[in-house]
């Protein structure tokens, strides 16, 4: 007897709404967060239970059938774009299923969003320190597949550092745990190969995150100054000088502007070249220390004015403006591309130089905000894909500016994770042996490759793959693309 | 086809090879162009909080209009009526939007370019119809009225479905507060007020009218009567009968600027968005526009007038409030602070903060009888969150949420019922003269 059409078989498991296949209501589903990138699923699933998604993976895997997990499709490498294959939405997985306040540590299925998780464990002076500036739409799973950072993970460290444990669904429906809810390690560490796999070892079903004490006492600095130059050294000056801040971001003159535009606008002085966000937190008497030690590096090193936040409701503003800064890039043009390149921090000036020559080469308008202390960049450009001579000078600038990144001994990202977007760099950083220990890592979790296929390692760089790839092909609705290309 | 708009000019950047080119969508591209797709919207908005599905969010939605001009997908695409229909239009996802997106003027042009191939849905245009018409409102509202004063309406409340909730929201309309009757006086230095009457606020709610007008002249306005105003023309245009709203807009504009009062005050927070917008939605009419910007500049949510005088402290009221924000106070005209100042003049009153204020409570103009099952989604947490809060008075300054909220209230059989601000600040001055 013939099986009904997959649709059929998924909607009898998760509801007919929760199954999309018109080709009309896909097509929302085409880009995540950086939009100049477009891949049309050929079907969407929303499992609203962790039995549904269970179920709904058994069935694909019972097909062979490749799928793509997302979380709020707020990624900026096109991760959770799924080339005429199954969207697997987990949005709707959105339970906060334990709060153990004493052991400092929450269990939440993998759609609830970072700042709803921040805002439950707020009450019991907790946090949750990975803080993406995505916070308010991009979900717990999500991070945990980019190894999402954030402007505080300076200090506090990167989603890795703040994850305990992972129960995981492998693609061909296998439930795993990884990692424990104690912190214990026995053996290799599964869960640290798991977050950052974006997605191509399975999905979360559940993570037990570790929560951290708000700390005594936040200041938060703004500093400003009218060259990025002096910006940039006195970044590294600050971090030379011992004290880690919390967070030490750096905003160009066009960000800056930009954001004091919009209804974030957080009172940053719009005539400046730079502002540099720097936030100390602690205990009351070190902080207070630091903060006179601070203000005078950023004042000896060329800054205009340094304003310390008065309250917490300054504080926020300021940090508001940083945080919404990607999204009113759309002030300029409907469509960004956005880097992450990770360089060491003393060649900050000398970078921000070439990527200034490199903008006005092509004559394109590159803004600059990242976060400065751990030199992980993010020139973003806004650009209008309808214009096909726009898009090739933007990606040529671009490409320009990554390979000048790697040039100096940077790396291609630093927390939007490779996805479509910057897998044609791979081949640049990783040497042929390296990236096919990288295919056989995920061959252990994901031997068909059917989850999130096309993403992160090119796959001609598998080396099982060359020449027998007709016969280990799990039938993929479409072929692999193999570079990035923009729509 | 043809367009449905032909004066909305073709915009300068216009997109290459637009498919609906001269429609009302696409007069709109550069607010289009201005989503980058970052998401920031999509925990603000109550359609896709509710539904969980992209297509009922602001950047889906923007998507889909984005792919009409495109051509991607086909104005006659079932399922895309579907999903631009169920948007509340609460605009919620305004104030989060870091890239500005008037999201609001987006949606009105998006359903006025869709009617073209298709048409309003029975009920909707039927109450339309009556709300543009005087003679046909004025008897509507009175059998309304007659109806809300016998027990038929509470006793029909409990029927499924719209008749049973419209009944529920009739017989929610009769409870307000009592109060005896005291002279109302001032200096009227504050200037000169003309009050828009409105449909359904002058037709089921007489009584927070008069208090409107009452409790201006005790802050010191002089309330002037402006003839001729009709409806506000806002359900018109959130349904994309664009045309409709512009004519009922420019009679309005006419009849306060004959009245020469310096401000508009409006107690239905829908309206006064609407109002407040006259400016766009006459932009392109060369006789009108500048008229209209001016119109727009002087129309005040009645609680802006009342907080700008203080308000005046009124006379003690032992009552307990919690305090629901219309969308449209909200976010469509940003006002957030001036209804607690009205409350805050009441000796007495005890507020009590009710659980997600800010989110909708699904009533959106007529949505609720178009859309009821989305529509009841919406109301129920906010349903719960006020019996959490356990006030026997829950303020909101809109007849659509005073409605929503009250038949919500009626239907569940929750102790406590809806009130507009201004008609418990009236019964305070009541109490001044006991």
């Amino acid at each position: 007897m013939q099986k009904p059409p997959v649709a059929e078989r998924l909607a009898d498991i998760v509801g007919e709404k929760h199954v999309l296949s018109r080709q009309s209501e896909l097509l929302v589903y085409n880009s995540d967060g950086l939009p100049g990138y477009r891949r049309q699923p050929r079907l969407a699933v929303f499992p609203g239970t962790r039995e549904e998604t269970i179920k709904v993976v058994r069935v694909l895997a019972a097909d062979g059938l490749p799928f793509v997990p997302r979380g709020a499709g707020t990624g900026l490498s096109g991760g959770a774009l799924a080339d005429d294959v199954v969207l697997l939405g987990l949005h709707r997985l959105k339970k906060i299923i334990s709060l153990d306040v004493a052991n400092m540590r929450a269990t939440v299925e993998p759609g609830v969003v970072n700042l709803r998780l921040n805002r439950h464990v707020a009450p019991h002076g907790l946090l949750y320190a990975p803080d993406p500036s995505s916070e308010a739409a991009c979900t717990i799973g999500g991070n945990v597949a980019e190894n999402a950072g954030g402007p505080h993970c300076l200090k506090y460290g990167v989603t890795l550092n703040h994850v305990l444990a992972i129960t995981a669904l492998l693609p061909d429906g296998e439930v795993v745990e990884l990692g424990s809810a104690t912190g214990e390690r026995d053996g290799y560490d599964l869960r640290g190969a798991f977050i950052g796999s974006e997605g191509c070892f399975g999905v979360a079903l559940d993570v037990t995150v570790k929560l951290t004490p708000r700390p005594e006492t936040v200041r938060t600095l703004l500093a400003d100054f009218m060259s990025v130059d002096e910006a940039a050294r006195v970044t590294s000056a600050v971090i030379a000088s011992g004290i880690v801040p919390a967070a030490l971001e750096f905003m160009d003159g066009p960000t800056i502007r930009v954001v004091e535009d919009s209804v974030y606008a957080a009172g940053y002085p719009r005539d400046a070249e730079a502002i540099l966000l720097i936030e100390l937190d602690g205990l009351r008497a070190g902080v207070d220390a630091d903060l006179e030690t601070v203000r005078a590096i950023c004042l000896g090193g060329g800054a205009r004015a340094v304003k310390v936040a008065k309250d917490d409701a300054e504080r926020m503003k300021l940090w508001q403006g940083r945080k919404k800064a990607f999204g009113a890039m759309g002030r300029l043009a409907p469509h960004l591309i956005v880097q992450d390149a990770v360089i060491p921090r003393t060649q900050l000036p000398a970078i921000l130089k070439r990527i200034h020559a490199i903008s006005e080469k092509y004559g394109v308008v590159v803004c600059n905000v990242f976060h400065a202390g751990d030199g992980n960049l993010h020139p973003n450009i806004a650009y209008s894909a309808d214009d096909p001579a726009e898009s090739e000078r933007v990606h040529k600038a671009m490409t320009e500016i990554m390979t000048a990144c790697i040039e100096v001994g940077g790396s291609i990202t630093g927390e939007h994770g490779v996805g479509l977007d910057k897998m044609g760099y791979m081949e640049s950083i990783f040497t042929a042996n390296s990236l096919n220990a990288m295919c056989e890592l995920r061959g252990a979790f994901d031997p068909d490759r059917r989850s999130n296929p096309g993403k992160v390692v090119p796959i001609h760089s598998c080396r099982e793959w060359h020449g027998v790839a007709s016969a280990r092909a799990p039938r993929p609705l479409s072929a692999e693309p193999s570079h990035p290309a923009v729509a | 086809m043809t367009a449905i708009n032909t004066r909305d000019p073709l915009p300068p950047d216009g997109m290459p090879g637009c498919a609906l080119p001269g429609t009302a969508l696409a007069g709109v591209l550069p607010g289009i162009n201005a989503c980058v797709h970052c998401g920031f919207c999509l925990q603000a908005c109550p359609t896709y909080l509710n539904l969980e599905d992209e297509n009922d969010s602001p950047r889906g939605r923007i998507f889909l209009m984005r792919s009409l001009l495109e051509g991607t997908i086909s104005p006659d695409d079932q399922s895309v009526h579907e999903h631009i229909d169920r948007c509340l239009g609460c605009r919620a996802c305004e104030p989060v939007c870091p890239s500005g997106v008037p999201y609001g003027q987006l949606l009105e042009a998006t359903r006025a370019t869709l009617l073209e191939s298709r048409r309003i849905p029975h009920v909707a245009r039927l109450i339309l119809a009556v709300f543009a018409r005087p003679w046909a409102l004025r008897p509507a509202m009175f059998f309304s009225r007659i109806l809300a004063a016998t027990p038929i309406p509470t006793l029909m409340s409990g029927m499924r479905g719209r008749i049973g909730f419209a009944m529920a929201m009739l017989a929610s309309t009769g409870r307000s507060i009592e109060r005896s009757p005291y002279r109302a006086s001032g200096t009227g230095e504050r200037g000169t007020v003309a009050s828009l009457r409105g449909c359904v606020m002058e037709g089921l709610f007489t009584q927070t009218n008069r208090a409107t007008e009452r409790v201006l002249t005790m802050n010191d306005y002089t309330v002037v009567e402006a003839r001729g105003q009709q409806c506000c023309g806002a359900l018109h245009a959130h349904a994309g009968d664009l045309e409709t709203a512009r004519k009922l807009a420019r009679r309005n504009i006419a009849a306060f600027d004959g009245s020469g009062a310096s401000f508009v005050a409006v107690n239905a927070a829908g309206c006064g968005a609407a109002m407040k917008e006259y400016g766009h939605l006459l932009r392109d009419d060369a006789e009108w526009h500048e008229r209209a910007e001016s119109f727009s500049a002087r129309v005040r949510d009645v609680s802006e007038l009342l907080a700008a005088a203080g308000p005046k402290p009124g006379g003690s009221m032992p009552i307990t409030v919690t305090y629901d924000a219309p969308c449209h106070l909200q976010h469509a005209q940003r006002i957030t602070q001036a209804p607690y100042a009205v409350l805050a003049a009441i000796p007495g009153l005890e507020l009590i903060p009710l659980h997600d204020s800010d989110q909708c409570c699904g009533s959106a103009g007529i949505y609720n009888l178009i859309e009821p099952e989305t529509s009841d989604a919406v109301l129920a947490p906010k349903l719960a969150n006020i019996r959490a809060a356990g006030a026997p008075f829950v303020a909101t300054g809109n007849p659509g949420c005073l409605m929503q909220i009250g038949a919500g209230l009626v239907r569940d059989g929750i102790g406590a019922r809806s009130i507009h601000p201004v008609d418990l600040l009236d019964a305070s001055y009541a109490a001044l003269g006991q």
